[in-house]
């Protein structure tokens, strides 16, 4: 066999491996959002859900899933910003970094399952708070914080180092040189990354099945109170989120559309994750070219 | 580690040894009296001595590898930032050595600027890249900083080809450009030593030549140490040269004597051609 033979060989497999993914992605995408699409209508996206009689709606869970995702970021930016700048710029080689290294990646790996368990027993047993949205978003911030740490850390680490010499050699001090220079630069790259971060979080169920609960009390969505009980900014009320709803109703729904429900609850939750990575990419792009382009 | 982190500092004091009360006018800017480098295991630079003139330009010539970058990296402790790096001996300013512990960083590259190989402006406006730094030690008035702008760029002989378009990302000015407004930036914290590692190699050789022209004019006033692997740029704009080689001071000396008569045989070799 000659190398234009083996070439010719290896990019037909390699592209055969390309067609696969694109195949499985496209029908999946195509059969979750066909079987879904009767469903996508203002009515089905905003009326609460019903418990046994046909024709409910996913308004509610829509609303739970991005307040959630809200204050799961509002956690976990910070943090992982935080965590990142120290892993990229202060941590120095030796023992005490490689085991926090090693921590980071073993939490990244731990099943969400497990995640949702740890949250079972601090943020609704140990806390008293029962079932909440900041316990769900507390279990889910121990979910995203190793990604974010990650992605910050990579994303400055990636900042050429001639920028940062050169702000050093002005007389700047470190801390000064990460504000106005690393972070200025790293920035595309973290708001990408927290934005799939958001995608990943946005369509969790195991972690959420025992912190946020199965249920949502009747929600008033007139009343913004964050302290009242049917208010939905209430951050101590229990809250189904579009995830956790899609397994509810195909495990225990008395409801007699199941397969409605789930079919266009699934649509929603894919359509949206979808949309979160578009976002990334496109927003990404843009803040890019803002920060290095000339014009 | 702790002086890099200290906050902004009121004065242009860089270290808390005492300084003598010796003030008759000095003609070495920096004392440079058993300097030793190491990179972890390797000895970059071993035991180098030598005066370097104030007012004057001195160029550090030599093979790559030969630690003479790792010398200019040591005067303002850029090498600071590669972890593994540590140095023993002295380098003197004004009575201080700038290799102790007590050194604090940040205020000694206020006034031992630094200029890199490769031109490296921030994506920043022209003007943004030379208040950059102004504006973190305090000063805030716009005309304040409008007049040591054009001050800097003039003395960067940048003036007359950006002063329309001061607002303009720096990413949009030429090479050779970019590296004059590194300087100017590098100018406007009025340093007394500029260190510059190889400022022309990167450059086409018509900014070359402005380059060269640029540090002549820039002697009168600053003490100019410059790292170059070109031997006629070397001996074209130095007034002292010295020799590196395998981490040793082989020569110092007038850069006349050093490119016409040299007294050691691996210079005369290094500048003839023979190697490196």
């Amino acid at each position: 066999m000659n190398s234009k033979v083996a070439d010719r060989i290896a990019t037909t497999i390699f592209y055969l491996i390309a067609a696969t993914i694109v195949t499985v992605l496209v029908g999946l995408l195509g059969y979750i959002i066909f079987h879904g699409f009767s469903k996508l209508n203002l009515d089905f996206l905003t009326s609460p859900s019903s418990s046994f009689r046909a024709g409910g709606g996913i308004g509610n869970q829509l609303f739970n899933s991005f307040y959630i995702l809200f204050l799961t970021m509002v956690f976990t930016v910070p943090l992982g910003l935080g965590g990142g700048i120290y892993m990229a710029e202060y941590a120095r080689p030796g023992r005490l970094t490689n085991a926090i290294r090693t921590c980071i990646e073993v939490l990244a790996s731990l099943p969400s399952i497990v995640i949702g368990m740890f949250g079972l027993l601090m943020f609704v047993n140990l806390t008293g708070w029962g079932y909440s949205i900041l316990g769900g978003a507390l279990a889910l911030t121990v979910f995203n914080l190793p990604v974010m740490v990650r992605v910050c850390e990579d994303a400055l680490r990636t900042v050429a180092r001639d920028q940062k010499e050169a702000s050093l050699a002005l007389g700047i001090t470190h801390w000064h040189t990460i504000k106005t220079v690393l972070l200025p630069a790293a920035f595309p790259s973290i708001l990408t990354g927290a934005i799939l971060a958001s995608g990943r979080v946005f369509g969790e169920a195991a972690a959420l099945l025992f912190t946020a609960g199965l249920t949502t009390p009747t929600l008033d969505f007139y009343n913004w109170n964050p302290f009242d009980s049917t208010s939905p900014l209430n951050i101590f009320r229990p809250a189904e989120t579009l995830a956790v709803h899609i397994w509810a109703v195909n495990t225990q729904g008395l409801i007699p559309d199941v397969r409605e429900v789930a079919d266009g609850s699934s649509a929603v939750l894919i359509i949206s994750v979808l949309i979160f990575n578009l976002l990334a990419r496109w927003i990404g792009s843009v803040v890019h070219k803002k920060i290095t382009a000339s014009k | 580690m702790k002086t890099v982190m200290e906050p902004k500092q009121t004065n242009t004091r860089i270290a808390e040894q005492p300084r003598s009360e010796n003030t008759e006018m000095k003609q070495a800017a920096l004392d440079v009296k058993h300097l030793n480098i190491y990179y972890g295991e390797n000895h970059a630079v071993k035991d180098v001595s030598f005066s370097i003139g104030k007012n004057a330009v001195t160029a550090l010539i030599g093979p790559s590898g030969c630690g003479k970058s790792t010398f200019l990296r040591s005067i303002n402790r850029m090498n600071d930032l590669i972890p593994g790096a540590r140095s023993t001996g002295e380098i003197q300013y004004d009575d201080v050595n700038l290799i102790g512990d007590d050194i604090n960083v940040v205020a000694l590259r206020k006034e031992i600027g630094m200029v890199f190989q490769k031109p490296n402006p921030f994506p920043k406006s022209i003007y943004n890249n030379i208040v950059h730094a102004l504006k973190f030690n305090g000063i805030r008035s716009k005309k304040k900083l409008d007049g040591i702008v054009e001050e800097s760029l003039r003395k960067a002989a940048l003036w007359d080809e950006v002063k329309d378009r001061l607002h303009e990302s720096a990413l949009s000015l030429s090479g050779g450009q970019q590296q004059r407004l590194c300087i100017a930036r590098t100018l406007a914290m009025k340093p007394n030593i500029l260190l510059l590692d190889e400022p022309a190699s990167a450059l086409d050789p018509i900014s070359n030549a402005k380059i060269e022209d640029l540090i002549m004019e820039l002697k009168k006033e600053y003490t100019i140490v410059i790292v170059t692997h070109n031997m006629h740029q070397a001996s074209r704009i130095s007034d002292k040269t010295a020799f590196f080689l395998n981490g040793v001071l082989v020569e110092f000396d007038k850069t006349d004597k050093i490119f016409t008569n040299p007294s050691k045989k691996d210079t005369e070799d290094y500048i003839t051609g023979r190697f490196g």
